[in-house]
Formats: C-alpha cells, sequence, structure tokens
C-alpha cells in the first residue's frame, strides 16, 4: 500500500503572457496603458491581444501576466457588474472598491496555493478624484501616482516618476506612457510596439484602438551592436 | 382561540392560500413594545419604549448598532433580533473587507429580509418573530426601513411598529410630509411625539429616562444611541408638546 | 362526495352563470370563480379537513395536490400583473397595492431585473418571488460562464419551473405561493414571454395575467394584437387593463410598476416613473370619458 501521496500541484508558471502594464494619474483622471502583445513562452504567440478592460462607467482595468488566469478575473467581473445593474439600487463600484475586490480575489487564491498569475492595474475617476491601484499575484494592494508592472517595473518605473506632476493633464499623460512603451519595445524581448491606450475622465472610460508606435532604429548600438558592447553590457 | 388544523405548520397553506403561521409570528411584532422610525433629508432617527420585568432588572434591549452607518429598533422576540443583528453585523464586516466601503442600505436589508423569507419555506424553521426599523446612511442618504417576518420589507419617511403602533403611525401620518423639511431637533421631536401615542391611553406610564432610548445616524453622525440621561433633552418635547424646540428656534 | 355535491350543482350554475361552463369541465380550476363564493364553498366542503390538504406530498382520493392548489390561491392574492409580448420587446406590469401613505416610492417592488436581457414580474407573495428573482440571477450568471452568452427564454423558464416544481414535491418544503413572468429579448430570437405557476408549470404567452382580476384582463388582453403591438403602445393597454381590474372605491390605492426589455434600449430597465405616470393618467382620462358617456 502506497502510503506516500505525491503533493497537489497547480500552476507553478504561467503559459500565455502579457507584459507591462503603465498606469499614470494625472490632475483630470487616469492613463492605462498595455501593448497587445500575448506571448507564448519566447514566441509572439498573439500580436493583437486587448490587456485593457472597461469594468464600469468610471473604472478601468489592466493586465499582465497569465492570459487566461486575466480572462477569469475578467468573468469574475463581469458578473459583478451584472449583479449590480439587476440591484437597480444607482450603488456601482467605485474604482476603490474594485481594486479593493481584485485583492481578496488574488489573495484568496494565492491562500489555496493557486494564484492567480496577474499584475493587475485598477484606475479610475469618480467625483472629481483619481485613483490608481495595483493588485499583484500575493494579493498585495497598493497605490501610486505612478504604476507599472513587468519589466517596466525596471525600464518604465524611473522614466514616469521623472515626468510626474501633480497637474498633469491625460493628453500629457498618454505622451508619457508612449514613451515608455517605446523604450520598453526597444529592450523587452516580450513587448511589441503596438499599443492601447485608456483613459478614465469626467467623461468617462475610453480605450483607444490598437495602434504603432514609431520606432527608430539607425542608432549606432542597434545598427552594429557589437559596438555598444565594447563599451558596456547595455 | 382561532385554532385550525392549518396553522401548526408554515409549510402549509389554508384553503384560502394563507400561512397563518407567518400571520401569528407577525402578531409577535405586534406584542413587542413600540418603536418608532423617521427621517429627513440628512438623517434618520429611532425612539424606543423599553419594558422592564421588575425594579431589580435591567430594562430590555430595544436598540441594536449595526455598523458605524447603521442600526436598528426591534420589536418581538429579543433572541430573534439578536440573532438576525449579528447576520447583518457580519454581513457589513464582509462588504466592508471585500469592497473597502460601507454596505448600501438596500442590500442590507434585502439580505436579512430573504433570510426571513427562508425561515417561512421550510419544516425544520420557525418565522422569526421580530419586526425590524432599520435606519442608515449610505450615498443615496438616509434610510427607514421595516422588515417583517413574512420575508417583506419597505422604505419608509416614516414608520413605527409594535404594541399600539397604530397610534403612533396615526400621529406620524399627518406630519410625514413635513419632515424632509425638518431640523434633526425637530425631527427627535416628531419620533418621541409620536412614541408618546403608544403610551398616552396608559395611566401609570409616560416616557422617561429609564424607559426611553433613541439612536440617530447621519451625513456628519455614526449611529449614535441616547439613553438614560443623555436622553432627557429630548423629552422636554413632552412638557411642550409640540414639535418645535422649546427655545422656539428652529434651525433647518 | 365530491362528484356527487358538484354534479348536484352543476345545474344551478348553469342556470345562473352561462359563462361559467368551462370551469365545470375543468373542476379543480373552480376556485378561480370568486365572483361565485357560495358555489365553490360548497365545493370545497367535500375536501377540506378531510387531512388529504395538508401537504403537498399528499394525493386526494380524486387525484388533487391541494397544498399546490391552495398556493395558486396564494399567487392570486395580490394585484393585477401582466405581461405583453410584443414585436419589438417585453412589457411586464404590476398593480401594487400601498399598504400606507408614508411608503417611498418603488418601496416592496414586484418587478426585478434578471440579466441584461432578462426581466421577471411577481404576483402573490413578494419574498417567494425575490427567491426565485435570485434564483434565476444565478441561472442566468451560470449559463453566461458557461456559454458567454445570454440564457435563451425556454431554459431560464425551464430551470426555474423545475425549481418552482421540485418545491411541491417534498413534505419539508412549501410550494412558492407566486406566479411569475418572465420576458427576455435576445438577437438571435426575439422577445419571449413565459408564465411559471406554483405547480412548476410554465407555458408561453403573447399575453398574459396572473394575481387579483385576471379573468378579465385576459379577455383584455386577447383583444389585442401582439404582432403589431409595440412596447410603447403595450404601456398604455397595460395601464388600461390595471385601471380597469381597480375599483377605486373599494381598493387600496396602488402604483404601478413596469418592467421592459426592447429592441432599441438594449437591455433591460425599469419603465421611467414619468412614463407610467403618463399612461396611467391616460388611461384614468380615458375611463372617466367613457363612464360620462354610459
Amino acid at each position: 500500500m502506497q502510503l506516500v501521496v505525491d503533493p497537489v500541484r497547480h500552476t507553478t508558471s504561467p503559459l500565455v503572457t502579457g507584459g507591462s502594464v503603465i498606469g499614470i494619474k494625472c490632475s483630470d483622471g487616469v492613463v492605462i496603458a498595455a501593448d497587445t502583445l500575448a506571448s507564448y513562452g519566447s514566441l509572439a504567440r498573439f500580436q493583437n491581444f486587448s490587456r485593457l478592460l472597461k469594468v464600469t462607467d468610471s473604472c478601468l482595468l489592466g493586465g499582465g501576466g497569465e492570459i487566461s488566469d486575466f480572462q477569469e478575473i475578467q468573468r469574475l467581473l463581469e458578473n459583478l457588474t451584472t449583479q449590480d445593474f439587476c440591484f437597480n439600487d444607482e450603488h456601482k463600484k467605485s474604482p476603490r472598491s474594485l481594486h479593493q475586490y481584485l485583492g481578496r480575489v488574488l489573495y484568496a487564491q494565492r491562500s489555496r496555493l493557486n494564484p492567480f498569475w496577474n499584475s493587475l492595474i485598477v484606475g479610475g475617476y469618480v467625483q472629481s478624484q483619481s485613483f490608481l491601484g495595483m493588485v499583484d499575484l500575493y494579493g498585495t494592494t497598493f497605490e501610486s501616482e505612478v504604476l507599472a508592472s513587468g519589466f517596466g517595473v525596471l525600464l518604465g518605473l524611473p522614466l514616469l516618476r521623472k515626468a510626474y506632476r501633480p497637474d498633469l493633464t491625460v493628453q500629457e499623460g498618454i505622451k508619457i506612457v508612449e514613451e515608455v512603451y517605446r523604450v520598453l519595445f526597444y529592450r523587452d524581448a516580450r513587448s511589441i510596439n503596438r499599443i492601447q491606450v485608456a483613459t478614465a475622465t469626467v467623461d468617462g472610460v475610453t480605450i483607444s484602438e490598437p495602434y504603432s508606435l514609431e520606432t527608430k532604429w539607425d542608432f549606432k548600438g542597434f545598427v552594429n551592436p557589437r559596438s555598444t558592447y565594447d563599451e558596456s553590457t547595455w | 382561540m382561532f385554532r385550525n388544523q392549518y396553522d401548526t405548520d408554515v409549510t402549509t397553506f389554508s384553503p384560502q392560500g394563507r400561512l397563518h403561521q407567518i400571520e401569528y409570528a407577525q402578531e409577535a411584532v405586534k406584542q413587542g413594545s413600540a418603536v418608532v422610525g423617521v427621517r429627513n433629508k440628512n438623517y434618520a432617527v429611532l425612539a424606543t419604549l423599553k419594558r422592564t420585568t421588575s425594579d431589580l432588572a435591567s430594562t430590555q434591549k430595544k436598540l441594536f448598532k449595526i455598523d458605524d452607518h447603521v442600526g436598528m429598533a426591534i420589536a418581538g422576540l429579543t433572541a430573534d433580533a439578536r440573532l438576525l443583528s449579528k447576520y447583518m453585523r457580519t454581513e457589513c464586516l464582509n462588504y466592508k473587507y471585500v469592497y473597502e466601503c460601507a454596505m448600501p442600505l438596500s442590500r442590507l436589508v434585502l439580505r436579512v429580509a430573504d433570510k426571513h423569507q427562508i425561515a417561512t419555506q421550510r419544516v425544520s424553521k420557525r418565522p422569526f418573530g421580530v419586526g425590524l426599523l432599520i435606519i442608515g446612511y449610505d450615498q443615496q442618504g438616509p434610510h427607514l426601513y421595516e422588515t417583517s417576518p413574512s420575508g417583506e420589507y419597505w422604505e419608509y419617511q416614516a414608520m413605527s411598529i409594535g404594541a399600539r403602533a397604530q397610534s403612533a403611525r396615526t400621529y406620524l401620518e399627518k406630519v410625514f410630509e413635513t419632515l424632509n423639511s425638518c431640523s434633526l431637533d425637530q425631527l427627535c421631536r416628531h419620533a418621541i411625539l409620536a412614541l408618546r401615542e403608544t403610551v398616552a391611553a396608559l395611566k401609570d406610564i409616560d416616557l422617561s429616562t429609564k424607559n426611553c432610548a433613541l439612536a440617530i445616524v447621519g451625513e456628519d453622525l455614526d449611529f449614535t444611541i441616547y439613553e438614560d440621561e443623555d436622553v432627557l433633552p429630548y423629552l422636554d418635547v413632552i412638557e411642550t408638546g409640540s414639535s418645535q424646540p422649546m427655545d422656539g428656534q428652529s434651525s433647518t | 362526495m365530491f362528484y356527487s355535491l358538484s354534479t348536484l350543482l352543476i345545474p344551478k350554475i348553469l342556470e345562473s352563470h352561462t359563462e361559467i361552463k368551462l370551469y365545470i369541465l375543468h373542476s379543480h380550476f373552480l376556485f378561480y370563480t370568486h365572483t361565485h363564493t357560495h358555489i365553490y364553498i360548497y365545493i370545497y366542503m367535500a375536501s377540506i379537513g378531510t387531512g388529504y390538504d395538508l401537504s403537498a406530498t399528499t394525493f386526494s382520493p380524486d387525484g388533487r395536490v391541494f397544498q399546490v392548489e391552495y398556493a395558486q390561491k396564494a399567487a392570486d392574492s395580490s394585484g393585477l400583473t401582466l405581461g405583453m409580448c410584443c414585436k419589438d420587446g417585453v412589457v411586464l406590469a404590476v398593480e401594487k397595492v400601498l399598504l400606507s401613505k408614508m411608503l417611498l416610492k418603488e418601496s416592496g417592488r414586484r418587478v426585478h431585473l434578471i440579466d441584461q436581457h432578462a426581466i421577471l414580474a411577481v404576483a402573490g407573495m413578494g419574498p417567494d418571488g425575490r427567491q426565485l428573482a435570485t434564483r434565476a440571477r444565478q441561472e442566468c450568471e451560470q449559463y453566461r460562464n458557461i456559454f458567454r452568452m445570454p440564457m435563451p427564454a425556454h431554459l431560464l423558464a425551464e430551470r426555474i419551473a423545475g425549481y418552482v416544481h421540485v418545491h411541491s414535491l417534498y413534505w419539508h418544503v412549501r410550494p412558492f405561493g407566486c406566479t411569475i413572468l418572465i420576458g427576455t429579448w435576445d438577437g438571435k430570437q426575439g422577445p419571449a414571454l413565459y408564465m411559471i405557476d406554483p405547480s412548476g408549470t410554465f407555458y408561453r404567452y403573447y399575453g398574459c395575467a396572473a394575481g387579483k382580476g385576471k379573468q378579465g384582463a385576459k379577455t383584455g388582453l386577447e383583444k389585442l394584437d401582439f404582432h403589431q403591438l409595440s412596447c410603447e403602445d403595450a404601456l398604455f393597454e397595460l395601464a388600461k387593463l390595471i385601471n380597469a381590474a381597480h375599483d377605486e372605491s373599494k381598493d387600496k390605492p396602488y402604483e404601478m410598476e413596469m418592467i421592459w426589455i426592447k429592441r432599441d434600449l438594449g437591455k433591460a430597465s425599469l419603465v421611467p416613473p414619468n412614463l407610467i405616470e403618463t399612461v396611467r393618467q391616460r388611461a384614468e382620462q380615458l375611463a372617466r370619458e367613457e363612464e360620462m358617456a354610459d
């Protein structure tokens, strides 16, 4: 009789993944952006996948990490908004509530040792207040003026912090995240120069169609990589 | 009494399609001492009459705080009310844990009313023998709800349940249209005066700091219970018999 | 005993109320003839108190389940509830009796949103109806979770009817004391209206009525052409039927509640209060004019 039972194994690594998500808080709203790539390992598998979501008329979600987990979260949020719709009592979930809800969901999953393998950025604009918050796969929740996930933490955050001002407008915010994605595309091998930018403002939530960023490849180091390698690892 | 063969079980309809057990549970609400609830644009107020079994005993508990923004007054079986208050407190806490905000009143009351309904459909349960007046303040302003053992619930401008509540309702029906323009002070006075109607016919009872308790919740005020000497300032209305404050000033 | 009594009564009924014939043929529907109270009491006498009517799990010797029939009585105890399946959607309406003038508008609502594409109205015991609404929401949610599309009307009606039906099968629960109307619209199948009674029986309808005064309302519904009727027009027809069922001198004041799902709105919603008020006033005005003309 076998007495030793193998331990239960859940997903220990993500399969189809999205890369960085970037968020920036502005005086008149928030901007969240993501590129449209869903990679299968190192393969650029799905090049037109939207990782941005309109949750309510005032709230946005951007997701990186395991795509199927992100779709499951999308389903949970649809159930939640349908329930609110059925109550018909004018109580819609605020961005802060949704942020907290996602935190509880991801924390509960990780406590079952079966995490949703995502980093999520929640943004919204309610009663002239911008909200920007993040949830990671451990269920950690935090808020900040600028947020990034994935490689964006390493390559994007310094740029975002430098560019951030409390009086930024949404239009300026869009320019900043475009610049961040350009940099990410040059260095992050799991990225693509096709992005979507979403905004939450007093006019509600809009998610742009995917569009391509202009890139320049005539930089000496790109043309002849050896010349830069001589000077540094970058 | 009115005994018939269809009245001993919640799961048995009478030939007229009635459920006598629910109706009897509603009688239990009428046996409890009276409670009054009123609201204006910014506040909701409860006034309650507390009974005592003996001079050596404490008074019955009529007011329950559920959360910072919700509380209730009960008429009927106190033990049933305690069970329900525990359920409501848990619901509010869970909601706050998941959504980081106070539970909307409409959803809390719906849940507790659904709990009442379930107790009317199973052999293993009996209907709750208690009526609740629930007040609270949320994004939509102040609310006053009544729940019944049948699982029904309603939202009111003003309401009273419990023993001789009809006399309080008669008073309230005269004034409820003016309540929205009342100050908090006037609102409390209306609540006290309505409550007093329920004891007006009794010779040996009048409202006092011993048997009367008040609760208020509003835009800038968490659910707060006023009893013993704290209720004294609100009782002066009994002398004047008017909803106007004694000093004649009414802030709106 | 039952048959002999009712057989005795038939000639007497036919004598004074010829329109009652139909009910005699379906004798177990006799309870619905409210206007002939003295008659149905005789027929009751044959079976009540015999012990065959105390549980939903007991058949009477003549093959009836009395507890379910009593639940149907409960379902007809509330205000009139109507449904119309129009060319561009479904409208449900309820005559909600107001027990106190201190009640706020929309308090104790009897019409419910089930999903983006589905609506429900309750006749009878409101709390029982809420339980079924909750169940219907769960069914729709589960269907969406699996198939990522709105639940088709016939499946929703079948699931809820099944749920209602199992409550007539066990001694430890009672049947639901309500009849519910379910309306849906979906892109593929268009509008659909179903009515489910406490036995779990359900049919699809163009127009249906439950609650107090449903007989009169049914007659009114049969005069309408549902292939031509739009939701907008249906509001006025519903208001007229509810107004006709209501006796102002005798009955308590009531609130008209309406809910619809129609093509151009895309998702279900309560009919705006000002629209309801308009059609209600028009219906009352029309009734007054007709009275004057008489």
